[in-house]
């Protein structure tokens, strides 16, 4: 995102050169940072390791049996057969499976954290439909549990969202599964924002009970209507600025404003969408919603009923972050199917995905991954392991922007990586060792690579 | 004309589902988790006759109908406990839910708003759930009303025991003490056994008391069993004092912190039912959540009755929350009886195992009953066979199925 600015200031220097025949004296440019609180993140100490004779699920589609991964300096350096290499970690995986670090698209930990008390309760900012202004990772408690917890479930990247009480949620934040003080350092660098939008019940409930818009369906879209309008206006208003200043005036620049900054993030294509959203008609009419306004309508959380537009997800390249099974606790959750995913996935250039939005499952998105397919299997699909794993791995990564960094396994790629004592989607698969980016940040025998929350210390 | 054929075969179709019921049904050549002291037997035949298991292993199997299990799994029918099954069949939708109430007290009986058409059912069904014992919300009081179990056969008839046990729940408050409470069932309890024991002395009949007395009256007996719901160990202490205190028949909910006390409950015979799946401190009073504490409080001996937490529209997943003990910590068997054969004995329940005058819910898995990849093949309950197809499955195939019309055309 930062790369945009050099390539502003020289179009500005050439063009204010040009507008030197213009007598107007120019104030300083205006300009936006983009990334106010950027990522500290550091890898973690890491020796070159060498996973021997590994049952290997690529995330690309792709089984490879007896193979060896070789990972040196934080990156996939190798697979292939008969690896070896000087002074690297050896691990016999002989039995045992590998896979790319799973990544958890939806999640709230740190911003509904464990122990959920009310002083930790930061994910909805519920007092406006419209809180694009928000930022999850400003309510992000690094202490959570529940993130040492995800580790040992696999769990190497996952995106902390805003709650769905609102039209718009405000930003979410893509996080590195590494234990840290701050948020910066867990902040996984360079990925894009995303932004939370909500479907349905959730926000009508929330205004109409106030007496408020939105109380109906009809009155979210127009919710979400007007705030793109005006997002619009606002992009118009600093392009205007931009191109007055590059032709030599000196323009007044537009009231900075926060919340349509996040709005304008998505109209230019840097903040990608992440819509609650689970009906067929409403899912119709956001992709439609993002096609009156110019923007992707990026992945639909939770989807129950994905399955219904299956078809129309792939034809328009949207994500569905979709459980396996839950269902029934709201109206627009009661047609589930639990061949749900599996049929999202079956469309060509489909991208299912399987999330949590949950600090238990989040611990086993490989077992919820395993009841899809096995279910699936059971009603006339013919799924395999290399199959479903990129439901929670490549397609995880696409829907966040970040799937040429992480979420397979390929040689260049970041060594985020799962060591399974088995088969990963059976109810006794357990993650022994977890690599991120090359360097061990879990072990299961070895309680020096188990971290513990700061909130744990010295309780009984 | 017509109207009559159309009612010799409503006759007919009546006549055959009553025939049906008394069934005898022969399972042979199965592997037999009796869930009880008999282990696993191979190469087993089960007999049943009018819903109840009248064979294991007979000389000859003459039975109406024979399933050769092929050396395949059969467990009893797996006891889900304390959830809403058939009392709310969409959660946000208020006028489809009916377990809790403002004004319930201890004589709040749910079983009158239980729902046996539920499309939550026949779904519970594809999880090997035979029987359930169903919880009240409760309201303002203390009391939360009582349970009471029901089969899941779908039938207007499916509810085996009503008022099976109380349900009372303690624990921290958001608004003032969790004292309170405790103080107030403990007084509730000793006024009232001191009513009893004056009009004992006064030498006047029992006949005079309340409903709410009677029910305080069978707590105090030991002859129904109180549920309570507490997870501080500090507060479990004070459970175990309270049933020692009074004699009750009683069993702790959630108990999350247990394990802190673990020796303490096994020596006061108090089982616990938790849900295998907590391990974050979710609340001061749950630190020591953690995947294998049904391993350690099993081993520490105390009984441990496996449930699954939050919503029950999911409860179908009971075995797989069992299978995660099983990788943390349990042994096949100890998983089996703790979703089986240990809740029956904690809620007195004629299920449960597989013994011979016991109910015959049953089921035959394709594999291991805990494994992600296996399924139900048949599910028996009082010896009649169910199906595991629900709306869910309907859904699918109508949007799996081709067609030039709309999809409202398939169904």
């Amino acid at each position: 995102m930062q790369k945009f600015v050099p390539t502003l200031l020289v179009a500005g220097i050439s063009l204010a050169l040009t507008a030197c025949m213009q007598s107007e004296t120019q104030d300083p440019r205006v300009t936006i940072n983009k990334n106010p609180y950027p990522s500290t993140y550091q890898v973690l100490p890491s020796t070159a390791t060498l996973l021997k004779n590994a049952t290997v699920l690529t995330g690309t589609g792709e089984r490879l049996d007896n193979t060896d991964v070789l990972l040196v300096d934080g990156k996939i350096s190798k697979i292939g057969q008969d690896l070896t290499a000087d002074n690297a970690t050896t691990i016999d995986a002989s039995g045992k499976w590998v896979t790319p670090g799973i990544i958890d698209v939806h999640s709230h930990l740190g911003v509904y954290p464990s122990p959920s008390v009310e002083s930790h309760s930061d994910g909805n900012e519920a007092i406006s439909p419209n809180t694009s202004e928000v930022w999850a990772e400003h309510s992000v408690w690094p202490q959570d549990p529940g993130f040492q917890a995800a580790r040992a479930g696999g769990i190497t990247t996952l995106q902390i969202l805003p709650g769905s009480a609102n039209l718009f949620g405000g930003r979410g934040v893509t996080l590195r599964n590494v234990p840290s003080h701050t948020m910066q350092g867990m902040k996984f660098p360079d990925a894009p924002y995303g932004l939370k939008m909500a479907c349905g019940e959730n926000p009508k409930r929330v205004y109409g009970g106030k007496k408020v818009a939105p109380s109906t369906r009809m009155g979210n879209m127009a919710g979400y209507r007007m705030a793109w309008a005006e997002a619009e206006e606002y992009k118009r208003a600093w392009d205007k600025y931009n191109a007055d200043y590059d032709a030599g005036k000196n323009p007044t620049p537009p009231a900075r404003d926060i919340e349509l900054d996040t709005l304008v993030g998505v109209l230019e294509g840097e903040i990608m969408i992440h819509n609650h959203c689970y009906k067929a008609e409403e899912m119709a009419m956001m992709i439609d919603l993002g096609k009156e306004f110019n923007y992707h309508s990026g992945t639909f959380h939770h989807a129950v009923e994905g399955y219904k537009v299956a078809d129309l997800l792939a034809e328009n390249g949207n994500c569905a972050a979709m459980w396996p099974d839950w269902w029934g606790f709201k109206m627009e959750a009661y047609d589930m199917t639990l061949e749900n995913v599996a049929i999202v996935d079956g469309k060509p250039n489909s991208c299912a995905i399987v999330h949590s939005d949950s600090s238990s499952t989040i611990q086993r998105l490989n077992q919820e991954a395993g009841k899809i397919m096995y279910r699936a299997n059971e009603n006339g699909f013919s799924l395999k392991e290399q199959d479903a794993i990129k439901w929670i791995t490549y397609n995880a990564a696409k829907s966040l922007g970040i799937e040429s960094e992480t979420g397979s396994l390929e040689v260049g790629k970041k060594a985020d990586v799962v060591l399974w004592n088995q088969n990963p989607f059976s109810v006794y698969a357990q993650a022994e060792q977890v690599f991120l980016d090359g360097a061990k940040v879990y072990d299961r025998f070895d309680e020096k690579y188990q971290a513990k929350s700061d909130f744990l210390l010295g309780q009984e | 004309m017509k109207l009559f054929k159309s009612s010799l075969l409503a006759l007919a179709v009546a006549a055959t589902s009553t025939w049906a019921n008394a069934e005898s049904l022969a399972i042979t050549n199965a592997t037999v988790h009796t869930a009880n002291e008999q282990g696993v037997l191979t190469n087993a035949t089960i007999l049943v006759e009018d819903g109840v298991i009248t064979a294991i292993n007979p000389s000859a199997a003459n039975a109406d109908k024979v399933i050769d299990a092929q050396g395949k799994n059969l467990t009893p029918g797996i006891i889900s406990v304390m959830n809403n099954l058939g009392l709310v069949e969409v959660g946000a939708v208020s006028r489809s839910r009916d377990a809790g109430d403002k004004g319930a007290s201890i004589t709040f009986d749910p079983s009158l708003a239980y729902n046996p058409k539920s499309t939550v059912i026949a779904y519970t069904r594809k999880g090997g759930i035979t029987s359930s014992v169903v919880s009240p919300r409760g309201g303002d009081s203390l009391f939360k009303g009582q349970t009471f179990y029901t089969d899941l056969s779908g039938e207007f008839d499916s509810i085996r025991v009503a008022n099976n046990a109380v349900y009372v729940e303690l624990g921290a408050e958001s608004k003032g003490s969790r004292a309170t409470n405790l103080q107030k069932l403990t007084d509730k309890l000793a006024d009232f056994q001191a009513k009893l024991e004056k009009a004992k002395k006064d030498d006047k009949k029992g006949d005079e008391l309340k409903r709410d007395e009677q029910v305080l009256k069978s707590l105090l007996d030991g002859e129904k069993l109180m549920v309570v719901y507490a997870d501080r160990a500090s507060e479990l202490l004070n459970i175990i004092k309270l049933k020692q205190t009074f004699g009750l028949n009683l069993a702790i909910v959630s108990a999350a912190d247990a394990v802190v006390v673990a020796d303490e409950l096994a020596k006061a015979d108090v089982p616990v039912i938790i849900d295998a799946m907590q391990n974050l401190p979710s609340s001061f009073d749950a630190l020591n959540n953690s995947l294998d504490n049904a391993a350690k409080l099993i081993n520490a001996g105390v009984k441990v009755v496996i449930t699954t937490g939050g919503d029950t529209h999911n409860m179908y997943q009971l075995r797989y929350n069992a299978g995660n003990a099983i990788a943390n910590g349990l042994t096949p068997e100890q998983a089996l009886a703790a979703i089986t054969s240990t809740v029956a004995e904690v809620f007195g329940l004629d299920a449960g195992e597989i013994a011979v005058g016991k109910k015959a819910d049953l089921v035959l898995w394709s594999a291991d009953p805990f494994e992600l990849s296996t399924k139900v093949e048949h599910i028996w309950i009082d010896g009649k066979e169910y199906s595991t197809q629900s709306r869910s499955d309907k859904l699918r195939d109508r949007y799996m199925a081709t067609s030039d019309m709309p999809r409202a055309y398939t169904k």
